[in-house]
Parts: structure tokens; C-alpha cells; sequence
């Protein structure tokens, strides 16, 4: 991701639609930014399955993996310092804090892209459990074939992942006659 | 088995590897009674080493959740160990469950799981092993259980990642610090990475431990080849870094992960041979689980919490608002202080558990180390065990009771304790005498086990006013403690006490105290020309290197200037004219300025409608249009509330208030950040809001409504697992005869969701909630 585009993503996470920067929240953003390259901890995990795992064999993902032959799940995070820093700022400075928030998910989603297109050649982007049609309780297979305990991301009762800036993702791996 | 610390022990090597390879497929822990032949094979394959650890790793009441009793597991694992005819010791592991805060585990929780294996293995296996391990807390509490309730050596080890810090942020030194002080007979590292990768945790381990390091890598790093993962490091390459850390000092070597008996044969040459181990300097080091503050040079311990003399935290403690203890943990922290000390004693609380409640608090918020301050020993207690990392406690004095009371305390939880130079006869007049008492203090704490870099000694600052010679016998007093090799704390303002311009004696007497030798004055962080007095000491004395942490300070310095808050970047400050037009901008540290000055001419209530409210009005309304953004929104908010703060001190009493609002984030939902934003919206119009926090219990939504009896009950959920919790609650306040305007918001839900779960109302966002409660109580 460029760095125009991961900012466009921010911005986007902000709330704004159809405008462009503002200077003190472009200075708020490149602020958070900074900040999340010294406290983030970028950690990942991923596992590749020739055969699809159960859970997937459900409309939205079969929809999502048409023309793949197997997939990939992963699991990727920015580790607890960075909830606990938006925490910190939410007591202090709410305006640091939504921009770190949404810094942080828009930085998330590039450290994972960077990482997870570089496993091979040939995969589609992500799709994680919650979105259209599909349900968060997907992440519980995931968790159990991945064990993402080790790199410090579990799941609570209601599906949520903890650090909360954290990403599972099912990503497929095309048919090759499809990639050329 | 070879003698821990004089000679070097051998572990076995990885079980998971050697599972896969005998095909043994299911719950490993369960394999000790299904597959006992097979898995005592693997013991017998591993007897080249000193100790067997048994297949328990993920045997504890939280993780584990099979059939059988952890009872017959555990116990049918060690049998298993037995049979390699070498010394066993039991595998302990993570719970897998992430911790309070972040997480749902309690302490007490984790410690309940740990105390039922330290119950059942305590009498039957040679010592623990506890490894793997990713958050201190989590370790802390198991090695309190294993101390409390068995008496056998432990071992324990801890992952770090390639970054040098563990999965919850504590550095090496942190670790060493932590499980020394808890009492581990050896410290280190296991899993994580493999040799190679680890070598500079190990080097940091061994430049700071006082106990045995333990190291047991991984076969290397990882690589996956199709769905496996596979380890490629050769034996031999293996053995070869296993001998670089042996020279380097460490003490115990095995290995993790992908590691297999050939490995663990190669490593058996090295037992028994003797540890080469250099000295280790020790430091008086307080720590969090993410700061290391070594008292070294000055410290400041920031002395905000503490309820004498101050009215708004006394009311606090009493109302049970801990979120404001955190608030002025925050502060202090961004005002530059090292450790925050806390005091909670009030005749009319329960200390103890007030203690425990703050700390946690605190601690949730804040990433210094704490100063657990208290004369109550079982309140000591109570903050030390809760603390995260290794606290410093405040005090004891020359009285052999109170010693008696706290040292076995400091002693089992590895804490540094802070003695105060008197005794029952009171503060001996001369230094001398002081220094006598400091000298008793240090004897008998080594009686007790606590070396002597685990205590400071405050030489007890006299007020000028009533005893102005005795002021020079503190300080002389500083000079004759630290020649007993100890650092040293001094109560810095008690010395102005009843004279005029106190601020010039405190900050005097403070660099005076400086010179001969204070290492921590305790004091107001918040009162710049304090924390001015002592950067610019560590500049004279030579502590600040190059002056840099100085220019960093003051570079932006403009005489004259009226010093600005903390962390405010001047250079990127706009300014407002006007309260209004400071509100439309967002100008948050300009507010409360810019209101008193709008008081001067106005009443306070027409500030409030006529500048505030309009300002907001506006805001709201481009906000709506989508000319304005959340960002702007929020720092709008956030400068109204700001000058709300300074009106609201001007109104009379029974001025009429706007009413009280509940929220809370569902049960079972972590994401807050919504609701905060909520928060501070209905703040900014002038609502009283109550935070119940995150992963709110129904009963406690009742309790709290029952309690504050709002004008409406916000409640957030982010997701649809999450609206469950919400539509219960709804049904817990309505049984309950609720009729504040319960109000609900979240990513997932819109007005359908909303009447479908019984809610009065569905808002879009914060400004939609603030606007309709103004409309449904206008006349607030």
C-alpha cells in the first residue's frame, strides 16, 4: 500500500467522505503514525491447507473462492501495547485516540497485505470472517486450527479477538490456469 | 542432577516434534493415560539429560476442558517422567486466556488454576518448570501460587519475540527483575526463536540477573513447507550455540520446539561442567511490566495520590471513582514522573481492598511503577500482590514490630522497601542518629533475606519553620546514607510548611537535597519548576549527557513565557480569540483560559448558552452536513468540556445540572472507543456521565442505574454476538422498573435492532444521543 492510499484509508476510518486533508488532522495522523511504528508489534501467522477446512463450505466463501484450488488462514496483530496506548490516550486525549484507532486498523490491514502477498504468488486479498453474509463465529475453527495463543491474539466468548487490533483472514489460492 | 548455578544442568528436549513423529494425534496432555507407552518411550529417548519435564504443558483448569480429572493427568505424567530414571520436573504453561485488563482472566483466576497443579504435583515431581509464558502477570500469579502452596525449585522461563520484548511488551531486564524478585531458583527463556535469534536476549538476561539463567530454544526459526511447519537447524549448528551461551554464563540449557533426542544427547557433554558466570552489579530497580525505573542519579516518584490534603481524591476513594485515581496516574506519567506512589488510607474504607481495586486501576492505565504506601501491613499486602512487576513499598521505620510486619512481605514478593530514619522514639535530631537507625534497617532486612540494593532510606525532611537547624541534618543525613551504599527518598515539600512562597523554598531545598546525594524526591510532577530543578541538576551533575535530555526539554523555551503544560507542542498550537471560536477549532488547552476570561464579564450560565451551547450547535450542525469530521468533532468536545470544568466550578450548588447518564459496553463486547467518544460528547453538553467501562454485566448496569437513578442508559455493542448481551440487558432494567430513556448504538445495530430488543431509542452517533436527550429533556 502506498502511503497515499494508506492515508486515504484513515482518512476514510475518520469519518470523512468526498473531502480531502485537513492540516491539524494530517499533523494529528502523521503524529499516530510515527508513534505506531515504535509501539506496534507486528506479529503474524499463517497456516496453508490444500484442503479447504469445514467451516468454509458455506455460500459466502465459496462465493469469495471460486477459481481457488486451496487456501490460506492467518492471523495477524499489532500486539497489546497499541490497545493499551488508545486506552491510555482515551482518558487524556479523545482526539488521539479516535486518529490512533484508526490509524492503527488502517496500518493493521497494510502490515498484513505486505505480509500475506509475500507467502506466494497467486493469492486473493482477504476475507475475514463478519464480512458480507459470513459470521464472526467463523473465527472459532480458525483459532482452533491456527493456535494464534502464540502469537498473543485469543477469543472471547462473543467471537471478539483480543488485542483488539488484530485480523483473521481467509485468503485463496487460484487455480493456476485462473492466474495466468 | 548437577548442582544449579555451580554446574550446568541439562533439560530434555521438544515433546510436540516427537508426538507428530510417533504419529500420536489428540489432546497431548490426555496421551499420558491414552498413549503411556508411547510417551514414556519419548521420557526414555530424553534420559541423557539431568531433568525430564512431564507432558503437561497445557494441563490447567482454563485451557484444559477434556474429560479427565486434571488430577489423574498430572499425576499419570509424572509416573510417565519417572521411568527415564532422572530427575522430573512439572511443565507448567499458559492459561491460553489473555489477562485482566485487556483481557477477561482475573489474577485471582489464573491463580486458582495454578494453585491446583502446584497442589497436586507439589509432593510428587522434583521441582517446576514454568515456560512459555507471554505476560508477567500471568507468571507472577503462577509463581505465587507454586511459592504458596509447594515447596520445590522453580524454574521459569519466558518467549520474547525478535524485538527483544515479550507478547505484552516487558524487556529481558524487566523479566530478570520480575521472576528474581518473586522468588524463581533460575530465569530465562524458552521458545520464541531459535538460538541464533536469541543470543541478545540471553546476553541481556545474563548482564542482569542475580539468579541462574535457563535457556531452551526452538530448532531454529520456523519455515513452512506446504501445511507443515518444519525446523531446519542442525544438530551440530545447535550444540555449537548452545556452547557459545554456556561460555557466555548460562546456567541450564535444553531445548524447545523441534528439538528431538539426537539434540539433546549432543547437549549432555556440557553437564556438569562448571558455570562460568560473571558478577552481576546489583541495582535498586523498581518495575511494570513495561518500565524498568532503576534509582540511579534522580528519580521522581510523582505524589499526587495521596488523599491527605486533598479534598477531590478523598471524595473519590469514598465515591469508588477509581477512573479519577487513573486520570491523575496519566498526568503524572506525561509530566515526566519515573514511579507513581499511592496511598489510599481513609479511616472509613477498607484499605486492603481499596488498595487492591486502585492498583489495578492504576496499572490499567499507567505504565509507571508503583509505590504502594500504606501503614497498614495487610493493605501492603494486598497492593503488592496486584501490582504487575516489582513495586517499591512505602514504608517501615527503625521499630522492630514493623519491621517484623513488613519485611516477610517485601521478602516473598521481591519488593524494594523504603525505610523512613525513625523509630517509636521519633526523628533523632542529628544525622547520625538517623543514619544509625538506616544502619538497623539494612540489618535486619538482610536477617530477612533482603539484600541491601533492595532498600532506600528516607532521611525525613523537618519543616524550616518549627525546626530550621535540623534542616541541614536531613541533608547531612542523605550524604552519611548513601556511604552505607543504599539510595535514599526525601518528602521533598514538608519543608516549607507555614512560610510564604512555598514553591521557592521547595524547589531550593530540592536542589540542595540533589547535591548531597537524594535519588528520589517524591514530589508534584505537575509543578514544572520542580521537574525544571531537576532536569537541570541532571545537567550540572552531569547525569544528562550532552544536555539532552534538557534541550529536549526547553527548546522551545521563550522567556518569560508562562510555562505550558507538558507534552504541549507549542510550536503547533493555533490560538483562539474567543471561548466560541476556541470551541469550533477544537483548541483544547486553550479552553479553561479562555473562560475565565469570558467569566470576568458574563455569568456563568449564559457562558453556557450562549457560547457553549452555540458553539456545539454549530459544530453539530457541519458536522451533520458533512462539512466537519469525527476528528473535529471530538476536539470541539473536548474543549467545550474543558471550559464546562471551569464553569461549573463558578455555578451555585442547586444550579439546575442537565441530569446523569449510565453507559456501558455490553457484556461479552471489548470495543469502547465508540462509547468514549459518546462519553465525551454528552460531557461536552453538560450531562454527568457514568463509565461502567467495557463487558458490563447486566446486574451491574442495573446496580448502577438503581444507584444514580440517570436520565438515560446509553449501551454500545459492536457486533451481533454482542446484541444478545445488550438485548438482556434491556430486559434486566426494564424487570428492574427502569424508566431512564434506554438508549442504544454500535456498528451493528439501527432503529429495527433497536425496537426488536426493547430499547427506547436507536442513535447514529454521540451528537445524535446529546441532541436527542436535549430535546427529550429540555427543561434540564
Amino acid at each position: 500500500m502506498s502511503s497515499s492510499e494508506l492515508k486515504r484509508r484513515i482518512y476514510y476510518y475518520l469519518g470523512f467522505r468526498r473531502v480531502g486533508a485537513s492540516r491539524e488532522t494530517d499533523e494529528q495522523i502523521g503524529m499516530r503514525l510515527e508513534e505506531l511504528q515504535r509501539i506496534a508489534q507486528f506479529r503474524c501467522l499463517y497456516r496453508c491447507f490444500e484442503d479447504r477446512p469445514a467451516f468454509l463450505q458455506k455460500p459466502p466463501y465459496e462465493r469469495f473462492l471460486k477459481g481457488c484450488g486451496g487456501v490460506i488462514l492467518s492471523v495477524t496483530t499489532l500486539g497489546a501495547a497499541v490497545d493499551r496506548r488508545i486506552k491510555q490516550l482515551g482518558r487524556t486525549d479523545m482526539l488521539g485516540a479516535v486518529v490512533l484507532d484508526a490509524c492503527a486498523s488502517a496500518y493493521l490491514e497494510e502490515q498484513a497485505d505486505l505480509y500475506e502477498q509475500a507467502i506466494r504468488p497467486g493469492l486473493t486479498p482477504r476475507f475475514c470472517p463478519g464480512y458480507g453474509g459470513s459470521t464472526v463465529e467463523d473465527l472459532r475453527p480458525i483459532f482452533a486450527l491456527l493456535r494464534p495463543e502464540k502469537i498473543g491474539v485469543s477469543l472471547n466468548e462473543s467471537c471478539f479477538m483480543l488485542p483488539a487490533k488484530s485480523m483473521a483472514g481467509v485468503l485463496g489460492i487460484r487455480n493456476e490456469e485462473e492466474t495466468q | 542432577m548437577p548442582e544449579l548455578g555451580r554446574e550446568v544442568i541439562v533439560f530434555d528436549g521438544g515433546m510436540g516434534s516427537e508426538l507428530e513423529r510417533l504419529g500420536l494425534r489428540g489432546v497431548p496432555e490426555e496421551l499420558n493415560v491414552t498413549a503411556a507407552e508411547q510417551i514414556r518411550s519419548i521420557h526414555r529417548a530424553y534420559a541423557c539429560a539431568d531433568v525430564i519435564t512431564t507432558n503437561t504443558f497445557g494441563l490447567n483448569r482454563v485451557k484444559y476442558r477434556g474429560a479427565y480429572p486434571i488430577r489423574e493427568l498430572a499425576l499419570r505424567a509424572i509416573e510417565n517422567a519417572r521411568c527415564a530414571g532422572k530427575k522430573v520436573f512439572f511443565d507448567i504453561g499458559p492459561t491460553g486466556a489473555m489477562m485482566e485488563p485487556l483481557g477477561p482472566l482475573s489474577f485471582d483466576q489464573a491463580y486458582e488454576a495454578f494453585e491446583e497443579l502446584a497442589r497436586i504435583a507439589g509432593g510428587e515431581a522434583d521441582g517446576f518448570i514454568v515456560e512459555t509464558f507471554s505476560d508477567l502477570y500471568e507468571i507472577k500469579a503462577c509463581l505465587l501460587a507454586l511459592k504458596e502452596n509447594a515447596d520445590k525449585p522453580i524454574y521459569a522461563t519466558m518467549t520474547f519475540d525478535q524485538s527483544g520484548r515479550t507478547l505484552t511488551g516487558s524487556s529481558p531486564e524487566i523479566v530478570a527483575c520480575t521472576l528474581s524478585g518473586l522468588g524463581a531458583d533460575a530465569l530465562g527463556v524458552n521458545c520464541s526463536l531459535g538460538p541464533k535469534e536469541l543470543l541478545p536476549v540471553v546476553e541481556r538476561l545474563l548482564r542482569v540477573s542475580d539468579k541462574p539463567v535457563i535457556v531452551q530454544p526452538n530448532r531454529g526459526l520456523p519455515v513452512l513447507e506446504g501445511d507443515k511447519t518444519v525446523y531446519k537447524l542442525s544438530a551440530e549448528e545447535f550444540e555449537a550455540y548452545a556452547e557459545t551461551m554456556l561460555k557466555m554464563g548460562v546456567s541450564v540449557i535444553g531445548g524447545c520446539c523441534g528439538t528431538t533426542p539426537e539434540f539433546i544427547r549432543r547437549l549432555s557433554r556440557f553437564s556438569g561442567q562448571p558455570v562460568r558466570r560473571p558478577e552481576v552489579r546489583a541495582q535498586t530497580q523498581v518495575c511494570s511490566a513495561t518500565v524498568l525505573t532503576e534509582i540511579e542519579g534522580v528519580k521522581v516518584c510523582g505524589e499526587r495520590l495521596n488523599p491527605t490534603g486533598k479534598k477531590r481524591l478523598k471524595q473519590a476513594l469514598l465515591d469508588g471513582d477509581y477512573d479519577y485515581l487513573a486520570d491523575e496516574a496519566l498526568k503524572q506519567q506525561n509530566a515526566g514522573a519515573d514511579l507513581l506512589d499511592l496511598n489510599v488510607g481513609l479511616p472509613q474504607l477498607d484499605e486492603p481492598r481499596v488498595m487492591r481495586e486502585a492498583v489495578k486501576r492504576v496499572q490499567e492505565y499507567s505504565d509507571l511503577p508503583i509505590q504502594i504506601d500504606s501503614s497498614d501491613p495487610a493493605a501492603i499486602e494486598s497492593g503488592v500482590r496486584y501490582c504487575n512487576g516489582i513495586p517499591l513499598i512505602n514504608s517501615v521505620n527503625g521499630e522492630e514490630e514493623v519491621m517484623a510486619r513488613v519485611f516477610p512481605i517485601a521478602r516473598k514478593y521481591g519488593a524494594v522497601v523504603l525505610g523512613l530514619a525513625m523509630d517509636k522514639d521519633g526523628v533523632p535530631r542529628t544525622a547520625k542518629g538517623r543514619c544509625e537507625i538506616a544502619r538497623r534497617i539494612i540489618e535486619r532486612a538482610a536477617e530477612y533475606g533482603i539484600p541491601k540494593h533492595r532498600i532506600m532510606i528516607d532521611t525525613l525532611v523537618v519543616t524550616a519553620s518549627a525546626e530550621q537547624a535540623l534542616v541541614r541534618e536531613t541533608l547531612e543525613a542523605l550524604r552519611l546514607v548513601r556511604a552505607l551504599g543504599v539510595k535514599t527518598a526525601l518528602g521533598v515539600s514538608n519543608v516549607s510548611f507555614g512560610l510564604p512562597n512555598r514553591a521557592l523554598l521547595n524547589r531550593t531545598f530540592l536542589a540542595m537535597a540533589m547535591t548531597c546525594g537524594l535519588n528520589m524526591p517524591i514530589l508534584n510532577p505537575l509543578d514544572g519548576e520542580m521537574m525544571g530543578a531537576v532536569k537541570a541538576h541532571a545537567v550540572l551533575s552531569g547525569e544528562d549527557e550532552n544536555a539532552e535530555g534538557y534541550i529536549e526539554a526547553y527548546k522551545d523555551f521563550l522567556p518569560g513565557a508562562v510555562s505550558a503544560p507538558p507534552g504541549t507542542k507549542r510550536t503547533q498550537e493555533k490560538s483562539a480569540a474567543t471561548l466560541y471560536d476556541c470551541v469550533k477549532q477544537g483548541l483544547k488547552n486553550h479552553a479553561a483560559e479562555l473562560c475565565e476570561a469570558e467569566l470576568m464579564e458574563k455569568d456563568p450560565l449564559t457562558v453556557v448558552n450562549d457560547v457553549l451551547i452555540r458553539a456545539l450547535q454549530e459544530v453539530g450542525d457541519l458536522y451533520e452536513k458533512g462539512r466537519l469530521f469525527l476528528p473535529q468533532l471530538v476536539s470541539a468536545a473536548e474543549a467545550a468540556k474543558a471550559a464546562f470544568a471551569v464553569v461549573s466550578s463558578r455555578l451555585p450548588k442547586d444550579a439546575p445540572s442537565k441530569g446523569k447518564v449510565v453507559l456501558a459496553t455490553v457484556r461479552g463486547d471489548v470495543h469502547d472507543i465508540g462509547k468514549n467518544i459518546v462519553k465525551v460528547v454528552l460531557e461536552s453538553y453538560g450531562y454527568r456521565v457514568i463509565d461502567l467501562g467495557k463487558d458490563v454485566p447486566a446486574e451491574k448496569v442495573v446496580e448502577a442505574w438503581r444507584e444514580h437513578r440517570p436520565v438515560s442508559v446509553g449501551l454500545s455493542a459492536l457486533m451481533t454476538t454482542t446484541v444478545k448481551g445488550m438485548e438482556e440487558t434491556i430486559r434486566a432494567l426494564r424487570e428492574a422498573g427502569c424508566d431512564a430513556a434506554i438508549c442504544v448504538g454500535g456498528a451493528v445495530l439501527n432503529a429495527e435492532t433497536a425496537r426488536r430488543i426493547g430499547a427506547d431509542h436507536y442513535t447514529r452517533d454521540a451528537l445524535e444521543y446529546a441532541r436527542l436527550l436535549d430535546t427529550l429533556f429540555p427543561s434540564a
